[in-house]
């Protein structure tokens, strides 16, 4: 069994201490009654002793770091243990779940299970995963590895006391770039490609059978975040966690819509106007904003500030190469503008997130935003809310369905859309209302050109 | 560009000769360098053309005229005093490592000491434990001072004529085993710039970095080392300090490993130096850590046999060559 070595209650009012030293380093034996860390409590700085013998397996807690009465700070490995897997079968401190499920063999009994140590876990010098932090790894052979997206833990160290060298990683790039050459295209052709035009077949069919030696192709990477996925994680966390979202599902004939977009952009290929369904839906939310001004409006905590602009944003993805993720490009005066300003300003804006990237002029000052997915298929979804935003509306693709008109089963076409919406300020009914005059727009769009 | 073959004494006979001809401050000064021509012949034939002026003996007394060149370079005159060996000027350490390098530093830049201490540095001719010093790791610990160590008799040639016309002390280390090579020296005049290190053998392999003599051995060795499949890059550092780093290190990117060659001790040395700024600038591109060659943790013995030993050789460098790639 493992130790577990926690931060003691040293005076009768200490309720958190600060390790201001170790007197120890993971791998050092240690007996009953050693001094092990300097630890500052409310009233002094005192002297920490260890009750057991055994090795340091894993310091949780770095020095500097303020944690409270109870918090597992180090854990000793005992005599008959491996303290170099002590504590780290457990997922360690801050490896993810799956690299803990692979990095554990058999017996992960004896260490705390991670969620107790999760509590704990310093944020400021997160140790990094298991899969780099434990192993002797030589500085290139880490670059290389992270260069080629090997996975160090399937890598056999054959420098001293196991180091990973140069060496290896060439061969684990070798025996990688064989293992995939190995595979006959013929193994791989079972999977159809996932048709984005049609959603509703690709769903229905059936899952072709994965070849077992296709699970090699994917290997575990570690992907540094970048600043513009810090920056999503940071304000959806914030928007999912403290806007009270609910969801509002409407679906609406396209047919109208649809009908009036082909006939425009047959009139006007000559002058290039193209115009795509989302152009049409950010000038209806626009101008239906005239009636339902809750939804261009933002909660500012002692009040709900309307705004007097009508700003439509819309999310825009990234491609993989520029590092993925997503930015909302603005259409500043939506309401104000024509179908045909709406449609090359977004074209303009969606060029330009792709390429250089948007001015920070082009990202800001959305006052309700659209997500769009309608064009991978995707029939419905649910988003969250751009803050300050207090709704967006998440748009699937219009699809053909059998309807009823006028008494008739005939096919239709119909999109289905999804308002997210702020409690703080939108109600359920009036986001029912708001949706309805959406309706109204979209199902008589001959409104939306005067 | 016509050159000849000389060797390595004669090219710094021709430095010094060609700096005395066109600057009439320079002069000789040490034991034995007039009369008898220089204990190694390096002087010959200098006191018949510029006379016992510019050409001096003296007692032995290294303290005596080491200061005493130093008060000249603060006068305005640009002195080469040559030790005999290196070792010697030990007993001279209160001026040479205390007065000239400090010199410009601590009378607010009023003096300057322009001069050059050059002489037989290292072991190898069984000399005796107090006659076979490696004075670079000690010396190049001071600040003030410039130390160029040639390989060949171009460099010794181009570096020496670089080193007199310096306005800084340099201390010019030579070594007795190098004075009979023999090396192609053009006719023209020409010197070498201190700072600029030179690759003496491509390599993709290793990095070996040396100065001076064992740079033979570092060569010796890559060409062993070859025949194993491992390909050295071997870079010959010539001056110590200042120290061009930047070439060892774009090396060691390069080749991802590292070992220093230095015929001084290792405790605190010109390696340890060298491995230290490596570690520094090539963090992340190192497979090992850096690998050193130096003398053994011993005085130079007197025997043939141990003194090689002692040394740095070939045999050691391969060994640590092939170590430091996990070859061995």
């Amino acid at each position: 069994m493992s130790i577990e070595i926690t931060m003691p209650r040293l005076s009768d009012t200490m309720e958190t201490g600060t390790i201001i030293k170790w007197e120890i380093a993971e791998g050092d034996v240690v007996s009953a009654g050693d001094v092990i860390a300097d630890v500052e409590t409310d009233k002094a700085t005192m002297e920490l002793q260890v009750f057991d013998d055994g090795t340091v397996a894993r310091i949780l807690v770095p020095e500097g770091q303020t944690t409270d009465v109870g918090t597992i700070i180090a854990i000793l490995a005992e005599d008959d243990e491996d303290s170099t897997k002590v504590g780290t079968e457990s997922g360690g401190a801050s490896s993810a779940p799956e690299s803990q499920t692979k990095a554990t063999s058999s017996d992960t009994t004896s260490a705390p299970p991670a969620s107790e140590l999760e509590a704990p876990v310093p944020t400021r010098e997160a140790p990094a995963p298991r899969s780099n932090g434990k192993m002797k790894v030589s500085p290139v052979a880490r670059h290389l590895a992270d260069e080629h997206s090997v996975d160090l833990r399937h890598v056999e160290g054959t420098g001293p006391g196991g180091r990973i060298i140069k060496r290896d990683i060439l061969k684990a790039i070798d025996a990688g770039a064989e293992t995939q050459a190995a595979v006959p295209p013929s193994s791989i052709t079972p999977i159809e490609p996932v048709s984005v035009a049609t959603p509703v077949k690709s769903r229905t069919a059936a899952m072709p059978l994965v070849p077992a030696s296709m699970g090699s192709m994917l290997q575990e990477q570690i992907i540094p975040v970048s600043n513009i996925r810090q920056i999503i994680a940071k304000r959806l966390i914030e928007s999912k966690t403290t806007v009270p979202h609910y969801q509002v599902t409407c679906a609406f004939d396209m047919d109208p819509l649809l009908e009036m977009r082909q006939q425009l952009n047959e009139q006007l290929v000559a002058q290039q106007v193209k115009l795509s369904v989302n152009d049409f839906l950010v000038k209806c939310c626009a101008v239906a904003m005239y009636e339902h001004p809750f939804f261009n409006a933002s909660w500012e905590g002692e009040q709900i500030r309307i705004h007097g602009e009508i700003n439509i944003g819309i999310a825009i993805s990234l491609p993989p190469e520029k590092g993925g993720g997503l930015v909302v490009g603005v259409i500043r005066h939506a309401d104000q503008k024509s179908l045909r300003a709406i449609s090359s300003e977004t074209r303009y804006l969606a060029e330009k997130a792709r390429g250089k990237g948007l001015s920070l002029e082009e990202m800001s000052g959305s006052t309700f935003t659209i997500s769009n997915l309608g064009m991978f298929g995707v029939e419905h979804f649910t988003a969250i809310i751009n803050p300050p935003n207090s709704a967006i509306l998440a748009v699937g693709a219009a699809i053909q369905k059998p309807v009823v008109k006028q008494g008739e089963l005939v096919v239709g076409r119909e999109m289905s859309a999804t308002l997210s919406s702020d409690h703080r300020v939108i109600d359920g009914a009036m986001a029912a209302q708001y949706l309805a005059s959406l309706r109204q727009y979209i199902e008589n769009p001959a409104s939306l050109l005067v | 560009m016509t050159t000849r073959t000389i060797e390595f004494r004669e090219a710094l006979r021709e430095a010094m000769s060609e700096e005395m001809r066109e600057d009439l401050r320079v002069f000789l000064i040490g034991e034995e360098v007039a009369q008898y021509n220089g204990a190694y012949k390096v002087s010959r034939g200098m006191l018949d053309e510029f006379g016992p002026k510019r050409v001096i003996d003296t007692p032995i007394s290294e303290s005596g005229f080491a200061g005493m060149s130093i008060g000249a370079a603060m006068m305005g005159l640009r002195p080469i005093v040559e030790f005999m060996s290196w070792s010697f000027s030990l007993v001279a350490a209160d001026p040479i490592l205390n007065n000239a390098p400090k010199m410009l530093y601590m009378s607010g830049g009023q003096f300057g000491c322009p001069i050059v201490f050059r002489g037989n540095d290292g072991a190898g001719g069984q000399l005796g434990s107090t006659h076979s010093w490696c004075v670079e790791s000690m010396f190049a610990n001071v600040p003030g001072l410039k130390m160029a160590i040639p390989f060949t008799p171009y460099d010794a040639k181009g570096l020496l004529k670089t080193a007199i016309r310096d306005d800084d002390p340099v201390f010019f280390l030579e070594s007795e085993r190098l004075l009979s090579i023999e090396g192609e020296v053009p006719e023209e005049s020409y010197t070498v710039p201190f700072g600029q290190a030179l690759i003496r053998r491509p390599g993709t392999d290793c990095t070996i970095v040396s100065f001076g003599r064992p740079l033979y051995f570092c060569l010796e060795a890559a060409k062993t080392l070859a025949q194993e499949g491992i390909e050295c890059e071997v870079i010959d550092g010539r001056t110590i300090k200042p120290l061009d780093i930047d070439t060892i290190v774009a090396s060691v990117r390069k080749t991802n490993y590292c070992v220093v060659v230095d015929q001084s001790w290792s405790f605190a040395s010109v390696g340890s130096e060298i491995a230290s700024q490596v570690h520094q600038h090539c963090f992340d591109d190192l497979d090992n850590h850096v690998m050193r060659v130096h003398n053994d943790d011993v005085p130079a013995p007197y025997a043939y046999n141990l003194e090689q030993e002692m040394l740095p050789n070939a045999r050691k460098i391969c060994e640590a060559v092939r170590a430091v790639t996990y070859n061995a």
